[in-house]
């Protein structure tokens, strides 16, 4: 129908499957992000470890390249599992950034233009609208820790050959399930935290405390009660115990690295919570917002 | 005519509180009104019928089909105008409804054309690439309109849909609400607390009062029936009165020429224009005394007990 047809007219056309309807949540999601500028740089700059690292990798395999810059590695591999972990601690830390720059305002603002009711009152379950905006954040922090994780972790095996693959095959798992991990704790968190205090400033500023303020007060219980059970405040060692885990760490490694200063179920076990607590939050707050009214 | 909403016994409590006491009944009009004061459960009642409350008991369904079992489907067809704000302020007008198209099924390329004729079509052509957030209030409530209209519904449910617009804007949205209802493509629930916003669009009207339905009544019956009681001023003429009753009416005359007429059911006022001429007798005025909505309303209210009514059945008279 022309526009100069000003009237009523039902629709009667295709429709799309049900169940893609999130995925329109997420293409507005993206479109929305990359509309600004310094966003899109910020993101191309969290490839630049993952560039950093392909030409490390390259130089490691590589004995006339070495000969050039004058650099030797000698016999112990250097490209292994606690490697690989340090890479993904900077990409992770780039993408916490990531995070706290765009997950406030992907969900603050509906909440606060009251427009949820107008969503959920169409085909879109609450569940899908969470999926159609987490998964933004997934595919966006995805991009930026075990896809490129996997891509260094390929190129190694290529590279170095003898059996590397198989030997570090369960290293492809850990790179994996490792970041999954990271992905669904900052962005499960960053979102309820957005709608719960529905200002995308002080939703970011309360990312931030998260992250940097609690493990200071976790830090000062410790020192009062002589424990070491605050360090499960901090968000971050909870991670990093868990994933010296997943990448088999050595005992002498994970203690040089504090990371056995609380139990490893303990810091599961936080984590976990972490996510089920945002969850919690996420869903109680979209069913309040349904029938919100000015 | 098919019920577009059937009521059966529905329960809806919120905490503790009944919000929605057993309402019980059948709306079938083109137009809805839904009427009753603040607090009355209209919003509740629409929040019901787009799934966001799950009765204790009883049930709602909408095109004989149960709200609860059938919750997709039935969302895929409802077009909702929410009584708040409710928008994305930096998106543009356009890129919004289409995104709302879109996430109600229709394919990118269809969302965005019907985001346009949405647009054009509620009068907002010119402004659909501003941002929504620079918006007036009047426009801000025909964008919410055009939302709700852009993926062709066939139930739109408004709630207060002329809150807080000036009575040029007021107008424009009731003269939008009956065109889309003359359409005949889709049917139309009104919720208000202005009972001349029902009275201009809507020929079927469900009051609430404190959560009960206190009168439910086809106003275009009660509008028909009205027409049968009539107040005469006429010349004084020989037997016209005699002949008027001959026809089987029932009057009483006050002196003056004036008359009070009820015509059965027979009867129109060709006949009486058509003795009128036969008896030369001028009729210098003619009222049909009508029912407004307002007297219903306010009959309504005045009830203590809610009457168990049922659409067109009583005529308006509670």
């Amino acid at each position: 129908m022309a526009v100069y047809k000003r009237t009523y007219k039902a629709y009667s056309g295709p429709l799309t499957p049900s169940w893609s309807r999130f995925t329109v949540l997420s293409r507005y999601g993206f479109q929305t992000l990359f509309q600004s500028r310094p966003f899109t740089a910020f993101t191309v700059l969290c490839l630049i470890p993952f560039l950093a690292g392909l030409a490390f990798i390259y130089v490691v395999n590589n004995a006339s390249v070495q000969a050039i810059l004058n650099v030797r590695f000698g016999q112990t591999p250097i490209i292994n599992n606690a490697w690989f972990m340090t890479f993904l601690g900077i990409e992770a830390f780039m993408t916490f950034i990531l995070t706290a720059w765009s997950a406030p305002g992907m969900i603050s603002r509906d909440f606060a233009n009251h427009s949820v009711q107008l969503y959920l009152s169409r085909p879109l379950s609450r569940a899908e609208y969470l999926a159609g905006k987490v998964s933004v954040l997934a595919a966006l922090l995805s991009l930026t820790t075990w896809v490129p994780a996997l891509i260094l972790f390929i190129v190694e095996a290529t590279l170095h050959g003898n059996g590397w693959w198989w030997q570090n095959l369960w290293m492809a798992g850990s790179i994996v399930i490792a970041s999954l991990m990271w992905i669904a704790v900052v962005s499960l968190l960053a979102m309820a935290l957005a709608v719960w205090v529905r200002w995308r400033i002080a939703a970011t500023a309360l990312m931030l405390g998260t992250f940097f303020v609690l493990p200071g007060v976790g830090g000062v219980m410790d020192a009062i009660l002589r424990t070491n059970w605050g360090m499960l405040f901090n968000i971050t060692y909870d991670l990093s115990a868990v994933w010296g885990h997943l990448f088999r760490l050595d005992d002498a490694a994970r203690h040089a690295g504090g990371f056995d200063r609380v139990p490893l179920w303990s810091a599961w076990g936080t984590l976990l919570a972490v996510c089920a607590i945002s969850l919690w939050i996420l869903v109680r707050r979209l069913k309040a917002r349904e029938v919100e009214r000015s | 005519m098919t019920a577009v909403i059937e009521l059966e016994n529905l329960v809806i409590q919120l905490g503790s509180r009944i919000i929605l006491d057993r309402l019980t009944g059948s709306l079938s009009g083109r137009c809805i009104g839904l009427l009753g004061p603040n607090g009355s459960g209209k919003s509740t009642l629409i929040n019901t019928l787009l799934g966001f409350y799950r009765p204790l008991q009883g049930s709602a369904r909408i095109f004989g089909k149960e709200v609860q079992t059938h919750l997709r489907e039935l969302r895929a067809t409802i077009g909702y105008m929410p009584e708040s704000d409710a928008f994305i302020a930096d998106m543009s007008g356009v890129h919004f409804v289409r995104y709302m198209a879109e996430i109600s099924g229709l394919p990118p390329s269809e969302a965005m054309e019907r985001a346009h004729e949405a647009f054009f079509y509620v009068g907002l052509g010119e402004a659909r690439y501003r941002k929504l957030g620079t918006y007036s209030l009047g426009m801000k409530q025909l964008a919410k309109l055009a939302q709700a209209i852009a993926h062709g519904p066939r139930l739109i449910l408004l709630d207060e849909p002329t809150n807080g617009l000036d009575p040029e804007a007021r107008a424009r949205m009731l003269e939008l609400v009956q065109e889309i209802r003359d359409t005949s493509q889709v049917q139309v629930l009104i919720s208000s607390h202005l009972l001349r916003d029902i009275e201009d669009c809507c020929d079927q009207v469900l009051i609430l009062k404190d959560g009960r339905i206190a009168a439910l009544c086809n106003l275009e019956e009660e509008r028909k029936s009205n027409l049968k009681f009539l107040e005469l001023e006429v010349s004084q003429g020989n037997g016209f009165v005699e002949s008027v009753e001959a026809l089987g009416c029932e009057c009483a005359t006050f002196g003056a020429g004036r008359l009070k007429v009820v015509l059965p059911d027979h009867i129109d006022l060709r006949h009486l224009y058509r003795l009128a001429d036969e008896h030369s007798v001028q009729i210098r005025r003619m009222n049909y005394r009508r029912d407004s909505l307002e007297d219903i309303f306010l009959k309504a209210m005045s009830t203590g007990a809610p009457p168990p009514v049922s659409a067109g059945s009583t005529n308006g008279r509670l």
